[in-house]
């Protein structure tokens, strides 16, 4: 067995034998068809990978997640619960009266809100390309185009409206980009 | 006693000239004489003979890293009791749906234990930092405009002239002295 065959084998019996590691949303996530062949062993020696494997499973794995379940056992009786917040949606910065610095106040901490959740989302997209890249290896310029066009859509659109604002970003600078792209818009057509 | 000095001088001079020589011992370590090195004390035995060695002070050293550690651990070793203990004991809050009509406090809405109890108890909710801020922002545009009204009134008086502002005070009209005239006017 050559040395990437071992390392492939030890990354595979690690995500498939432990405790720790587990996989959420196969939706989003989801796993390869399983490809294992039958274990056709044609010597004598020992497998290096099964040896690793059950190494960091008794030396690491185990008590962890021995630890773990101990420590869910002391604190199952009083479960504290937390949620996420949701905002009433206020009116625009376009829908303000000019002096109205009540409506900006409120409009800015909307835009403030809503400008995390797009970097949020702008993460998640990433993150899920990522995940794909890692599954298909070589080939996934390939298998992934489905991710590959979602993030770069996702990327355009987060630079066209957020884009070069800078770390002083506001709803009113924000306003004022979308003025410009307006306005390149008519002049171009 | 001169014999004495004499002897001493002369074993003194006796070393100054060759001081290598066995005969010429001078014990006084100021006067000039060679260390002799055929003869040296053993000193990694138990029963070697005590040196005094020579070093720098490490006093100011050692005072200033036991103050350090003590004063470190001080408040560090029970902050860090506190907080296994917590995590523990307590642990973090899970991720759960808003029940309907109900309307969580504003603690409610972080995961971390310590987190939660020093916003219930030390800071105000979100809601309410958000009034204040609104509030600061109604007293200063009612700042601003009236000071602007201000401003427009003052013009309007200073125009017009017909307001209370801009009113220069002069002297009673009965106060003047009309019997040098020869008529009202002069």
């Amino acid at each position: 067995m050559g040395v990437k065959e071992i390392t492939l084998d030890f990354l595979f019996l690690l995500t498939k034998q432990s405790k720790m590691t587990s996989d959420s949303d196969k939706n989003a996530y989801p796993e390869p068809p399983r490809q294992t062949p039958v274990v056709d062993k044609q010597t004598a020696l020992p497998n290096p990978a099964l040896i690793l494997t059950k190494l960091f499973y008794y030396s690491v794995d185990l008590p962890v997640t021995t630890f773990k379940e101990l420590v869910d056992g002391i604190q199952s009786g009083n479960k504290q619960k937390y949620y996420h917040q949701k905002f009433r949606r206020v009116p625009d910065l376009t829908e303000c009266t000019e002096g109205d610095y009540l409506c900006y106040y409120e409009a800015e901490m909307q835009w403030r809100r809503d400008y995390k959740v797009d970097q949020e989302i702008v993460k998640v997209v990433q993150e899920r390309l990522r995940a794909c890249q890692q599954r298909e290896g070589a080939s996934y310029q390939q298998n992934c185009a489905n991710e590959i066009q979602q993030f770069s859509e996702v990327a355009k659109a987060y630079q066209s409206r957020y884009g070069d604002l800078g770390a002083y970003a506001s709803s009113r600078k924000c306003l004022m980009k979308q003025k410009e792209r307006m306005m390149a818009a008519n002049a171009k057509a | 006693m001169v014999g004495m000095s004499v002897l001493r001088s002369a074993a003194a001079f006796a070393a100054r000239l060759n001081p290598l020589k066995s005969g010429n011992f001078a014990p006084n370590l100021l006067s000039r004489t060679a260390i002799r090195t055929d003869k040296v004390a053993v000193r990694w035995e138990s029963h070697g003979k005590q040196m005094f060695v020579i070093k720098p002070t490490g006093y100011y050293d050692t005072r200033f890293l036991k103050l350090l550690r003590f004063y470190i651990l001080l408040t560090g070793i029970p902050v860090a009791v506190i907080v296994t203990a917590v995590n523990v004991f307590v642990g973090e809050a899970e991720l759960a749906e808003i029940p309907e009509g109900y309307e969580p406090e504003h603690w409610e809405y972080y995961k971390h234990p310590i987190t939660r109890w020093i916003t219930r108890n030390f800071f105000d909710s979100p809601a309410k930092d958000y009034e204040k801020m609104m509030a600061l922002i109604h007293i200063e545009t009612e700042k601003a405009e009236m000071r602007l009204k201000q401003q427009e009134v003052r013009k309007h008086m200073r125009m017009n002239g017909d307001g209370p502002w801009f009113q220069i005070e002069t002297l009673d009209k009965n106060l003047i002295d009309h019997s040098v005239k020869s008529t009202p006017d002069n």
